[in-house]
């Protein structure tokens, strides 16, 4: 295709579209376009929601960064893709062993496999405690003031990668409030037993502000 | 009934935005991975869980490497063409150039050099 003689602005695009591989330098969608958009614009429930993806990407910047609304919307495309990508190599790989379930061992594999090794640890241990939390959670059927047994021998998830330590000390993330919520719900078994001792227990005083009944009270 | 308990966001997260106990709602995560292929029937529960984090940590290193780029132009607002520098220099994010080839660096190189 011969580049446009007539104008700078014509020839300019030619160029970009050269440089981009993209066909079709003289059709209309390139010569109207007055800025530069993403590609493949999606219904906005395809992407993560701003606010969420804002607050994480703010977690690594200093308090006096700004963020330029381009960029917040670059991002949220960005997670979309990375979503598709992921997901379509561990779709591929349920086919050839024909399976029908997309599962969480599945997509850790694609990760390592696309290259994404280094979150494979942080995300096993994210899935184990996650998968301990539910076990005990259903162990007590959602109602920690009912006498029931809680038995925190429960064996752990099935995992192929092998982690399986419940977090000591402090566990940092999002799990910090459900650790504390299934220990409570021990507590509170025993203190149904003993009439009602001290009102918090130890476990619950190590996590201030923390209100073990915040399940109860969340309305759905 | 079932105590509504922390995870009962799951469910509803795709309509309030309500994520429960992790930063990015599962039933927006689970639509975005139907959407990847036709053919992607069936995800399992903990699918949308992993990615929850994973997406979080993508997030977070795609920030951290803008960031630096933004930093180095001493600028303090983080910008597109500072993502597509990014992008562009770092080979993991590979699959994200078709995003950001139509972007700002580029056409302004490109226009400069053009109107000289």
């Amino acid at each position: 295709m011969k580049p446009p003689k007539n104008n700078k602005y014509q020839l300019f695009l030619y160029l970009i579209s050269a440089l981009t591989g993209a066909h079709g330098a003289g059709n209309s969608s390139n010569i109207n376009r007055e800025q530069p958009i993403l590609l493949h614009d999606r219904p906005h429930d395809q992407y993560m929601p701003a606010a969420n993806i804002i607050r994480i990407m703010r977690r690594g910047l200093p308090p006096h960064a700004k963020i330029a609304d381009e960029a917040k919307d670059t991002v949220q495309h960005c997670v979309s893709e990375f979503i598709n990508f992921i997901t379509s190599e561990a779709n591929d790989r349920c086919h050839r062993e024909q399976r029908k379930t997309v599962t969480a061992e599945d997509l850790l594999w694609a990760m390592a496999r696309l290259g994404f090794e280094d979150y494979i640890e942080p995300l096993t241990l994210f899935l184990n405690r996650y998968r301990e939390m539910e076990s005990g959670r259903t162990s007590m059927h959602g109602e920690p003031f009912v006498k029931c047994t809680v038995d925190l021998g429960l064996p752990p998830g099935p995992t192929n990668y092998g982690l399986q330590a419940w977090p000591a000390g402090q566990a940092h993330g999002v799990f910090d409030a459900h650790g504390a919520m299934m220990m409570n719900g021990m507590n509170n078994y025993y203190r149904d037993n003993h009439g009602g001792g001290s009102s918090s227990s130890g476990q619950a005083a190590a996590l201030p502000g923390f209100d073990p009944y915040v399940q109860f009270k969340r309305s759905l | 009934m079932r105590q509504a308990g922390v995870y009962s966001g799951i469910a509803s997260g795709g309509i309030s935005g309500r994520t429960g106990p992790h930063s990015l709602p599962l039933a927006r995560i689970k639509k975005i991975m139907k959407n990847s292929n036709d053919d992607v029937k069936m995800i399992s529960g903990e699918a949308p869980i992993v990615f929850s984090k994973a997406c979080e940590l993508f997030i977070e290193q795609l920030t951290k490497r803008s960031w630096a780029v933004a930093l180095q132009a001493k600028r303090r607002t983080l910008r597109k063409d500072d993502i597509a520098s990014a992008i562009i220099a770092t080979d993991l994010f590979d699959f994200l150039l078709n995003l950001v080839s139509d972007s700002t660096g580029h056409e302004d190189d490109c226009h400069e050099a053009i109107s000289k």
